[in-house]
């Protein structure tokens, strides 16, 4: 089979991509990107325009005159027609519809009485996905693009290994404990409710052991992982895929608007998702969509989803027993063989980079959360371009906001780190910074004197340079496999999920999503 | 996209296993991993 397909357009798309970056790098595109407010964009526009444009148009051009052959080369350079079309969307979407929701919200406020696009949560990460879902079925991927759209799994599994280079030991240590009490127990718990319900509605044991899997564990790599446990069909493995991704893709739009609505915080709503929702690349697309401008939000959920993934051995014991017990006579699966040859390498992976940034090779070894704490003079005390020096100490004023609202504050940790902050006018400690940023998350004083201490903790905290590095390329291996996955979610798939395992699946689903935010939000503390 | 379109790998990958997908994931990774190292 030839998969390269005489076309115009990776051409096209390569020479448009080419042209909007030199249009930036020249200055022409000034008033476009001052308007959209997207500034901080123009290095990467001009980067991943020019980078992609010479891809799309070597290759565009070889495709257009060459006459392929089957092969290698056909099947892997036919690939760029798909990555091109994906990355245009997605540049589109993120330079071009999120900045423009971003300020037509703004606009309607005053109106409307609130911001329509954050609380639909109308970002790139979801309107990439509604890009991609509208495109396949209003439209249809284009034949040529259809092999590169394959690959938008392996930028999901790329994005969530190099997220591994964002954590450090202590931060795991810290979250370690909390989520795998958590996930156990809701793992566990939906696995259990699934075989329960199942049993109770008459569906073949194959059907509900692969839907617990998928439903109780990580969504589509679970169940097909337990699928040759429990012996299941291929329709039943796509029903509960379509089951998964349909309550997914549900979660993934209600979930965000729910944390917002309740006012949650990453920590909390990081757990939440990581928890709650069934298929990890929706586990991202949720917590991308909740903090659209930051990571720690899909650092936490990642975690979550991470350590839920680690359970997938223990629940394709448990069904591997639990089907050999009600299918008398069932062929013995070799449960080791099973384990080994399914279990997720990208977790391993993840693992693997973590290990690496934990020893410091990414940014200094005392890391917390891809930042560090410094607060000597050499970062306090720095010089503009005209060798002026530039002071980040607090002022006057700010710690005139500070004196005037700090009766307000009880706790005598939080005092004691306030008088510090006062008295020295920088955060004195990585334990006072913590201490502080719960002051500011509990909205103890007021927004004067918020915005102070949050001057000083800006001024004290750092992201290294590698990690900043780290965390775009993660976002656009996330937004490259979002918008593929959108143009995978088919209306036929949706379809598919219907009958009796979207009606089981969904009822765990929602005690699963409600269960976790109740836990989450009595236990889970707020400290980022 | 039908199953039957391709003839290798699957409707969602375009890898003949998820297990090759995942060393392939891990291999780019690790790739851009040292890239960062040595550059940024």
């Amino acid at each position: 089979m030839v998969y390269t397909r005489k076309t115009v357009w990776p051409l096209v798309f390569g020479i448009i991509m080419v042209a909007y970056a030199y249009l930036v790098q020249s200055g022409s595109m000034e008033p476009v990107i001052k308007f959209l407010g997207s500034g901080r964009n123009a290095g990467e526009m001009q980067i991943l325009g020019y980078t992609f444009g010479a891809i799309g148009i070597v290759v565009g051009l070889w495709q257009l005159l060459a006459s392929p052959k089957e092969g290698l080369g056909d099947y892997y350079l036919s690939m760029v027609g798909g990555v091109t079309f994906i990355m245009m969307v997605a540049f589109i979407v993120k330079w071009g519809l999120d900045p423009l929701m971003g300020q037509w919200g703004r606009a309607a406020q005053p109106t409307l009485g609130f911001n329509f696009a954050s609380i639909l949560n109308l970002n790139y990460v979801v309107m990439g996905i509604i890009a991609g879902i509208v495109i396949v079925n209003v439209f249809k991927v284009p034949g040529w693009a259809e092999n590169g759209v394959r690959l938008s799994r392996l930028g999901l599994k790329t994005g969530v290994i190099l997220l591994g280079a964002l954590y450090s030991l202590a931060e795991l240590a810290h979250l370690g404990r909390l989520s795998v009490v958590l996930i156990g127990f809701f793992v566990l718990g939906s696995v259990g409710v699934v075989l329960w319900l199942g049993a109770r509605r008459n569906m073949p044991n194959s059907m509900t052991g692969v839907l617990a899997a998928g439903v109780g564990v990580c969504g589509v790599s679970a169940a097909v992982a337990a699928a040759p446990v429990v012996q299941a069909k291929s329709t039943e493995i796509a029903y509960t895929i379509g089951t998964i991704l349909l309550f997914g893709v549900l979660c993934m739009f209600i979930f965000p608007i729910v944390g917002k609505s309740l006012g949650m915080g990453y920590i909390q709503f990081g757990a939440w998702a990581g928890t709650g929702i069934l298929n990890s690349a929706q586990v991202a697309g949720a917590a991308l969509a909740f903090q659209p401008n930051g990571i720690e939000t899909l650092k936490v959920a990642e975690i979550f989803n991470i350590t839920r993934v680690l359970f997938l051995p223990i629940i394709v014991l448990w069904l591997a027993v639990w089907y050999v017990k009600r299918e008398q006579g069932a062929v013995k699966v070799d449960l080791m063989q099973v384990i080994v040859g399914k279990f997720p390498v990208f977790v391993l992976g993840f693992i693997l980079m973590f290990a690496l940034s934990s020893t410091g090779i990414f940014a200094p070894a005392l890391h917390y959360q891809g930042n560090y704490f410094d607060n000597s003079d050499k970062v306090m005390m720095t010089k503009d371009r005209e060798g002026k020096v530039v002071s980040k100490l607090l002022g006057d004023k700010d710690l005139a906001a500070l004196t005037a609202e700090a009766g307000k504050v009880q706790r005598k940790d939080q005092q004691a780190a306030l008088q510090r902050l006062i008295d020295n006018k920088k955060v004195m400690s990585i334990d006072d910074d913590d201490t502080l940023r719960g002051v500011v998350n509990a909205k103890i004083m007021g927004k004067a004197a918020n915005d102070v201490l949050t001057k000083a903790h800006r001024a004290v905290r750092h992201t290294a340079k590698k990690i900043a590095m780290f965390r775009t390329l993660i976002a656009w291996f996330f937004t490259f496999g979002l918008v593929g996955l959108g143009m995978q979610i088919t209306m036929a798939s949706i379809k598919q999920a219907g009958g009796q395992p979207l009606v089981v699946g969904s009822i765990v689903g929602v005690i699963k999503a409600l269960g976790s935010l109740v836990v989450v939000w009595l236990l889970v503390a707020e400290t980022i | 996209m039908a199953e039957d379109k391709f003839d290798r790998g699957s409707a969602l990958t375009v890898f003949k296993s998820d297990r090759h997908e995942d060393f392939m994931a891990l291999v780019l990774a690790l790739v851009i991993a040292l890239l960062v190292y040595l550059f940024v």
